[in-house]
């Protein structure tokens, strides 16, 4: 298997991944062992009813939860065992992240929110970069207010050119536009997709809305904790559709 | 049971940190101030120089004590309330009327304040007891003079102690409840209050006060035979002046944190965020600013004084053995109190940054860069607490050391300052740093 960084053209993978909350007759069954590799440069959204384990996945792979087992690959390398140190560093200089409730620090300025995992990380930030990655999200004119001075579209825009700032193996995105009214949603969703296109970047994005989800390359499907399908060139209708039929299948039980 | 009081009682359970800030504060101030009450009472059973020693002991010594146990009671009843803007804001959205809002958290603190006020004057009752014991023991009073209180003193000291949390209470609950329902949500952690008029203007009456009285010092009580003329003038400014201060402590720490973050902002991230969140959210911290003032000015002035006092006058004479170990029982009452209460602040408001630290860790700082910048904080504030504290301090100092024909500056004694400085910064930086460990572990056990 090839382990240097550099070469992988598949930025996250996971192998077999399973995860169990308690033991007994109490056990809940989260993930029942999930392959999926998400290509360098695609754009993906997964979905699935409640409970159906998007969460967990999201989790796993950003090393803030431990699978039960299998494996979580970021960029070909094995971050499975390492311990919370080094999941620390993975988190702030090969993961970016999007929250459904945007995570910006309220006392720090648009700029230095942006800047932030730069300084976690110890390095000086680039002015200039984090200029332009504001720029990019449409927020040049903003950069010194702080977020409870913003619209929520405003602070999820911050919250993407953060997750771009260190130019990070992947984009986790959790219902990015789950706090947003549509017109908004969709000028977030467009900086997602513009940032796969333009930037190169890879973006796995979980979501339960179906018009979020035809922005992706790709959608998969989760249903009590296993792959359930998939579908590529997603259209919204299309993708309702399989979801209501998922729902069927989990209300069928 | 009521809605709202049924609401009260969930939400205590919800949030036993706050509600134990809320209780220490309560019955650590009820016992404060009951056991100087219960000396006052016992006055009136007491006759000749053994009444008049009571009473100064009671309501003067008690008088400065009672200012600063309801500041800082009211100051921590208010932290508790302002730390719960987003659910206030929550409960105005479902459709909760201000009114009942502002019923809910005065009702859940009556429920606190008063059961650690009934403990409290219970507590008193005995060390009001102890206190009489030290006092007979010391010489000051004869013996043939009684303990002689009732409920009377501990019971007003706990009414006393729970009318400020009650007027503390309302009127944060008023500030949060303050303008439209939905504006409330939007994170109200970024925006700085102003400040009310009403408090200002206390701060001002305060301030000018001691500073009135220090002035008098020099320019009357210092030409004054009795050499304790002075010290009765001057004596109590530092106290003033400090608490005068402290009510300011949102403006001022607002003001002062931008000079000490950039000296702070160099260290790496931590100070980097340290700066920012004490300069931005100055009203968080301010309740963590407020007691280090006062322990500051308080113990400064009041070691110096004695200390003066002591060198200046010829000593054993009976008179200033009593006044030295009164002075000293303040100092160690006030300082104990007002160190339990930085602990307290700090307690508090970490506990309420919880999700914003939590936010911190998943944005990949490591559990150290958290620390280090809560603990850097602690620094700052405490940096413009001991600055404040000692100048606040000199009210005291100068005044009484002119009267006391040493100059502007004491001939000795001056290394209590440093003393006094380092004891409060280390017990600061202790107080964070315990505070988000135990915030940390208490995740772990969660998750």
């Amino acid at each position: 298997m090839n382990l240097t960084r550099t070469a992988s053209s598949t930025a996250l993978a996971v192998e077999g991944l399973t995860r169990t909350y308690g033991d007994g007759d109490a056990t809940i069954t989260a993930l029942a062992g999930i392959d999926l590799a998400f290509a360098r440069g695609s754009f993906t959204a997964v979905m699935g009813p409640s409970g159906s384990g998007k969460s967990t996945f999201l989790s796993c792979a950003a090393g803030l939860d431990r699978p039960t087992s299998g494996r979580v690959l970021i960029g070909g390398e094995d971050v499975t065992d390492w311990d919370e140190e080094r999941r620390t560093r993975l988190r702030r200089e090969r993961i970016g992240f999007v929250f459904q409730g945007f995570h910006l620090l309220p006392y720090l300025s648009a700029a230095q929110n942006v800047a932030l995992p730069a300084r976690l990380a110890g390095r000086k930030p680039d002015r200039a970069r984090v200029r332009g990655l504001l720029e990019r999200v449409g927020l040049g004119d903003r950069t010194h207010h702080l977020p409870g001075s913003m619209s929520g579209g405003q602070q999820q825009r911050v919250a993407i050119a953060r997750a771009l700032a260190t130019e990070p193996e992947v984009v986790l995105a959790d219902e990015p536009t789950g706090a947003l009214d549509s017109a908004t949603a969709r000028e977030v969703l467009g900086l997602l997709r513009t940032s796969v296109t333009e930037l190169g970047q890879t973006v796995v994005m979980v979501t339960h809305d179906p018009v979020a989800a035809s922005y992706a390359d790709e959608v998969v499907f989760l249903v009590d904790g296993r792959v359930a399908g998939r579908m590529s060139h997603p259209t919204a209708d299309a993708v309702a559709g399989q979801m209501a039929h998922l729902d069927d299948l989990v209300v069928a039980r | 049971m009521s809605t709202t009081t049924s609401l009260a009682w969930r939400s205590l359970r919800h949030r036993p940190l706050a509600a134990t800030a809320t209780a220490l504060a309560v019955l650590l101030g009820t016992t404060l101030i009951g056991s100087f009450a219960t000396l006052t009472e016992s006055s009136f059973a007491a006759s000749g120089t053994d009444a008049d020693t009571l009473v100064v002991l009671g309501a003067v010594v008690g008088g400065w004590g009672t200012l600063i146990v309801l500041f800082s009671v009211a100051s921590t009843v208010g932290i508790t309330t302002t730390h719960r803007a987003s659910e206030i804001g929550l409960l105005r959205t479902i459709g909760a009327t201000p009114r009942q809002v502002r019923r809910l958290v005065v009702r859940e603190t009556a429920v606190v304040a008063g059961l650690a006020a009934v403990l409290g004057a219970l507590v008193a009752s005995v060390s009001g007891h102890a206190l009489f014991a030290l006092i007979r023991s010391g010489g000051l009073v004869t013996d043939h003079t009684r303990y002689d209180a009732g409920p009377a003193s501990v019971g007003a000291a706990a009414l006393l102690v729970l009318l400020a949390s009650g007027v503390a209470t309302s009127l944060a609950a008023r500030r949060a409840t303050r303008g439209p329902a939905g504006v409330l949500v939007r994170e109200a952690s970024a925006e700085q209050g102003r400040m009310r008029w009403w408090r200002v203007a206390a701060a001002v009456v305060l301030i000018g006060y001691g500073i009135a009285m220090a002035v008098i010092t020099v320019a009357v009580t210092a030409h004054d035979d009795d050499p304790y003329a002075a010290m009765s003038t001057s004596g109590s400014s530092s106290i003033l002046v400090g608490v005068g201060l402290a009510v300011l402590a949102p403006v001022l720490l607002r003001w002062l944190a931008t000079p000490a973050g950039l000296l702070v902002g160099r260290a790496g991230a931590s100070g980097h965020l340290a700066s920012y969140n004490t300069a931005r959210r100055a009203h968080l911290l301010a309740g963590v600013l407020a007691p280090v003032v006062v322990l500051t000015s308080a113990a400064v002035g009041t070691l110096l004084l004695v200390d003066i006092d002591t060198r200046t006058l010829p000593a054993g004479t009976p008179d200033s053995d009593t006044i030295n170990l009164l002075n000293n029982v303040v100092v160690g009452m006030l300082s104990l109190f007002a160190a339990i209460m930085v602990v307290n602040a700090f307690v508090a408001t970490v506990a309420h940054r919880r999700e914003e630290l939590h936010r911190l860790h998943l944005l990949g700082a490591t559990p150290r860069q958290v620390e280090r910048s809560v603990v850097a904080e602690a620094g700052i504030v405490a940096a413009i607490g001991v600055l404040l504290g000692t100048m606040a301090a000199l009210t005291t100092v100068v005044p009484f050391a002119i009267a006391r024909h040493e100059g502007a500056v004491p001939d000795g004694g001056l290394w209590m300052v440093p003393t006094v400085v380092a004891a409060v910064v280390a017990l600061t930086l202790a107080a964070a740093r315990t505070s988000v460990r135990t915030q940390r572990r208490a995740q772990a056990v969660g998750r």
